[in-house]
């Protein structure tokens, strides 16, 4: 080892308490971005693998009953490699005491021969038999049901059945079904008619031969396979295609994992202000040192690449504590996200690159923050080196701040010592409230954040002014209905309503071109209800509501135009994303509607602010009393209940079945508010815990920094702080002096992020908000976060300051008037 | 001749204005001549000394040691030719505290390049054995006494074996017996054909040295 690499390692050591701040603080931004890199590679893999692994459909053809003729015929084609006939069918289910929830049930013909979109068994009995359900396995704990349980199932065209659930499977291509709230059993077609359906299946799933990831070819087999379908007689409702050998939701996890890796960068990024600190400092402190390293015959490369080193060994220490902590992290990112996303890792393995890149990454960083004060620092010539007495860069006194200090008055001597102290080094406390303040922002910014996601969720709510939607399935007169109601005890107020769905009959020329997979969190908002869509069915259609004129228990949040009025007949309100997704539409304008076979003219009056919703149109229900003759009737039904706790709703619910079964009208689905919005806040809270988690490290980062900068101060003050003693200070007061310079601060990167976070907070939020959910946020100023951030800063400050205090509260006036 | 100064001046801007520090400087030194610029504080001593080691530039003039004239190098320049033209020593010492003695030596070999790897540690410690504290080689120089150090600072100054030593005040920080031996020492080398040039307030030095320079308000007056 030459003797210039001997001195970094020596100075390193030398500065090892110092040094030990910046390394950790360095650690944690690199940790955080190897955690993300490696979850990213583990995931991106695992995730693929696993779906892939089940032959994903290349595309499934919507039409009706598919015989096993057809299925040859499909399958005959030269660019089918597999054709499979599966069926989804809504319904609901209940297990004991629990209350009904959402079913969604995959009817398969042959559970020996699945092909395609493959399912795995988990446990318990395979295949079901005829009067037996298997359930995904994250759907046992919404259903809350265990393999041998029975559960009451029903389905909109039959009675209640019971079926026994004799075991698990796990669906990879499916949504979490926790977080979506829903039940996704596995029947066969002999239970499906148990059920009270026509057994048949009328989904056509192909695996094309080929190229799977190419889309374009995918699509050209699919035509082919409904020309063949349309040529012997049966009717393609719609044909999906989703992004080739891609999990649903994989863009999801994407945005997710992108989120952290720049917090990550952030962190890396602010650790790089404390490199530039510690640097500057010392190569202040070593001013002679190089002076006398030139004058041997160092050249100025020689100096820098001595103080470079001193970098890279911070850089060397911090990657090899921050990879196996990134690696840890990434194991718990991956479980976390492998839960979340329903599949299994087979493996945590990481590729040889990702060690690599953060190697590189995590030792540029701090060269990269080095590069300013070392190329500053060993550009001073020899005679100024030599000439320069300690550290001393300009005269406190010389700049308007200083005078603006001095004229402070009123406050006790030391008090006015400290405040002034803080201010003698000006960049290295800007960058120091740089690191505090970004910690303080985005802490602010996290309430805010949620303050305003809660915000903009009770707008939503609020809009909705009743408890619970009864979803009929089929016409029923609201006579009938508001029968079954009236005999159920709580109810306050009811309206029979109509859903349908609709599409936007555009010309040709104008037709936006149509999302390749609109597969959003939400996206299930039309799902198990309403018509049958046309014969044009495709995934332009959204949900129509038709409103009872003048209602009572929709009271939409107008942004542009007007609400619904009672004598409406043709107004169309749109909701934001049916605005949205029809840049073109303008309030004042009249557009086609499709609904069912038929065409027709509405008028555009207004647009409902209604974030995190998927596409919705409101109209009149007296549109399809004239249009389609059901005076009187409704397919869907609100109630405003007098009491909205838990219990109230389950027995309101169980009350109303019996009577509506009473009256024969049979409920598909029943859904509370207090539901719907359950699982908004699922979301929401990940998003709060994620930025809460960024900002305590942030602010463990900021606190590192401003450790680091009182260290510093203090040991270059070891001399005033000797004269201080010698003119009477006692040991407490000098501690007093460097801590309030801290606390001082703190206080100031407090004000500085209070005054930033306002709008900070406003632009994060609609970023996630527009990432995540497409929507934008109704934004709220949480005061507590600035509260809270006041004490957390001066507790973090008081934390930072009290070691370097403690250590200038020790100097002997001898020691520190003798310190050079 | 080695050392060769001509119409030297020096001046520097204060904000008390203009300060001339050397005028008019012209001297000769030859090869293995110990020489004592000597004078109040202030007078130049200093400064000379800066000119000639390249540490400081002239405003006028020209410095030519052994034939090369310097004024005219880049820092960098000055930096590469001084590690192996000039060795010098300093009132304070200054060895690098994080490096041991023998380290602090082999310093100026490391960074000139000057003899090869294998051989630099032994270089040092002869150097070091030369100037009589090989025994301290594996202290860091906070260890050593004033006088230790200074003869540690001699030992790096030789490493690279220049033909000039440049010392200012070397005694200054030092006791007058342990100022004696260095002084000795410097003699010594001079005597080994090292040309000497040291700046110092000591008045009983005409016993040790071949020459004096005296110096007053930045011109030699004899």
């Amino acid at each position: 080892m030459t003797t210039p690499w001997r001195k970094v390692l020596r100075d390193f050591w030398q500065e090892r308490t110092r040094s030990f701040l910046v390394v950790a603080a360095i650690a944690l931004g690199i940790a955080a971005f190897s955690a993300v890199l490696s979850s990213y590679a583990i995931l991106d893999r695992e995730l693929n693998q696993g779906y892939l692994a089940t032959n994903p459909a290349s595309a499934t053809l919507r039409t009706d009953a598919i015989d096993d003729d057809l299925l040859k015929a499909v399958a005959a084609n030269p660019g089918v490699a597999a054709a499979e006939a599966r069926r989804v069918v809504a319904g609901r289910i209940k297990a004991g005491p629990a209350q009904w929830r959402s079913l969604m049930l995959f009817v398969v013909k042959d559970y020996a021969d699945i092909r395609v979109s493959t399912i795995n068994r988990e446990g318990g009995a395979w295949p079901p038999g005829k009067g037996e359900i298997l359930i995904e396995r994250d759907a046992f704990q919404v259903a809350n049901v265990r393999i041998g349980d029975a559960a009451t199932v029903k389905m909109p065209n039959g009675d209640f059945q019971t079926l026994r659930v004799t075991g698990g499977v796990h669906d990879v291509g499916q949504a979490q079904a926790r977080m979506e709230n829903i039940v996704y059993g596995y029947i066969t077609l002999e239970t499906l008619a148990l059920l009270g359906e026509q057994p048949f299946l009328n989904h056509l799933k192909i695996l094309v031969k080929g190229d799977r990831f190419d889309r374009v070819h995918i699509g050209s087999v699919a035509e082919e396979v409904r020309k063949i379908l349309e040529k012997r007689g049966h009717a393609v409702r719609g044909t999906d295609i989703p992004a080739p050998g891609k999990h649903p939701h994989a863009d999801l996890m994407g945005m997710l994992l992108l989120a952290i890796l720049s917090f990550g960068l952030l962190v890396l990024a602010l650790s790089g202000v404390l490199v530039v600190n510690l640097l500057t400092a010392l190569m202040a402190s070593q001013v002679r040192q190089i002076g006398m390293m030139k004058a041997i015959g160092g050249t100025r490369g020689q100096i820098a690449s001595i103080y470079l080193g001193q970098a890279l060994l911070l850089g060397v220490a911090a990657v090899v504590a921050a990879v196996p902590l990134g690696m840890l992290g990434a194991r718990a990112l991956c479980r976390y996200l492998a839960v979340f996303l329903n599949f299994d890792l087979t493996s945590f393995a990481v590729p040889l690159w990702v060690y690599a890149l953060v190697a590189l990454v995590g030792l540029a960083a701090p060269l990269l923050a080095a590069a300013y004060p070392v190329a500053k620092g060993s550009g001073i010539t020899v005679w100024a080196a030599l000439a320069d007495f300690g550290v001393s860069d300009r005269g406190f006194g010389t700049s308007a701040i200083d005078r603006a200090l001095a004229g402070v008055s009123g406050l006790g001597r030391p008090l006015l010592l400290a405040i002034r102290n803080s201010f003698r080094r000006r960049t290295r406390l800007a960058l120091t409230l740089l690191t505090l303040s970004v910690g303080g922002l985005f802490f602010m910014s996290a309430l805010n954040v949620r303050a305003s996601m809660i915000n903009t969720l009770d707008h939503l709510f609020a809009s909705k002014k009743f408890d619970l939607s009864i979803n009929l399935g089929t016409m029923y007169p609201i006579d009938r209905i508001e029968r079954a109601i009236a005999k159920s005890p709580g109810a306050l107020r009811s309206e029979g309503w109509i859903a349908t769905e609709a599409s936007v009959v555009v010309a040709a020329a104008e037709a936006p071109a149509t999302p390749s997979s609109g597969d959003g969190l939400h996206g299930g908002g039309g799902r198990g209800g309403g018509h049958a869509g046309g014969a044009d069915a495709s995934r332009d259609r959204f949900p129509v509501l038709g409103v009872q004129p003048g209602t009572n228990l929709l009271k939409l949040e107008i942004s542009e135009g007007r609400d619904l009025r009672p004598d409406d007949t043709d107004a169309l309100v749109m909701n934001t994303a049916l605005a949205a997704r029809n840049p073109l539409v303008k309030v004042g304008q009249t557009v086609a509607l499709r609904m069912g076979p038929a065409e027709s003219p509405w008028r555009v009056v207004g647009i409902s602010r209604e974030a995190f919703s998927p596409p919705v149109g409101y109209v009149s229900r007296t549109y399809f009393e004239r249009a389609s003759g059901h005076v009187g009737m409704a397919n869907t039904v609100r109630v405003a209940l007098d009491r909205s706790d838990p219990a109230s709703i389950d027995r309101f619910k169980e009350d109303l079945d019996r009577n509506l079964e009473a009256e024969g009208i049979k409920a598909l689905s029943t859904q509370s508010k207090k539901e719907s919005r359950f699982g908004f806040d699922q979301h929401m809270l990940m998003i709060y815990v994620f930025l809460v988690v960024m900002s305590v490290i942030i602010g463990g980062v900021g606190g590192l920094g401003l450790m680091t900068t009182m260290s510093l101060n203090v040991l270059e003050r070891r001399r005033e702080m000797g004269v201080l003693r010698a003119i009477g200070a006692s040991s407490r007061v000098v501690w007093l002096i460097v801590v309030t310079e801290g606390l001082a601060i703190g206080a100031m990167s407090f004000i500085i992020a209070a005054v930033i976070a306002g709008p900070l907070s406003r632009g994060l939020g609609d970023l996630l908000a527009t990432v995540m959910f497409q929507s934008e946020l109704s934004f709220f100023f949480d005061p507590n976060g600035v509260l809270i951030w006041f004490v957390a800063s001066l507790a973090l400050s008081a934390l930072a300051s009290f070691l370097p205090a403690w250590n200038a509260s020790r100097f002997s006036v001898r020691e520190a008037l003798g310190f050079e | 001749m080695l050392i060769e100064l001509q119409g030297l001046n020096k001046t520097y801007d204060t904000p008390a204005g203009a300060f001339i520090a050397l005028r008019g400087i012209d001297l000769t030194i030859e090869a293995g001549e110990f020489v004592a610029v000597v004078g109040k504080s202030g007078s130049g001593k200093s400064t000379l000394l800066n000119m000639v080691g390249g540490i400081d530039r002239p405003t006028s003039g020209s410095v030519s040691v052994g034939g090369t004239a310097i004024q005219g190098m880049s820092e960098n320049e000055l930096a590469i030719w001084r590690g192996r033209h000039v060795g010098l020593v300093f009132q304070f010492f200054q060895l690098l505290p994080t490096l041991t003695v023998v380290e602090n030596v082999i310093l100026p070999m490391d960074f000139c390049r000057t003899f090869p790897p294998a051989e630099r540690r032994k270089r040092a410690l002869s150097l070091l054995d030369r100037v009589g504290v090989a025994d301290q080689a594996n202290k860091l120089p906070s260890a050593l006494s004033g006088g230790q150090q200074q003869r540690v600072a001699i030992a790096r100054a030789l490493a690279n074996e220049p033909p000039v030593i440049l010392a200012d005040e070397p005694t200054g920080n030092l006791d007058s017996t342990t100022a004696r031996e260095v002084l000795t020492l410097f003699r010594s080398l001079a005597g080994g054909g090292t040309t000497v040039l040291i700046a110092t307030h000591e008045r009983d030095i005409a016993s040790v040295i071949d020459r004096t320079i005296q110096i007053a308000d930045g011109a030699v007056i004899r």
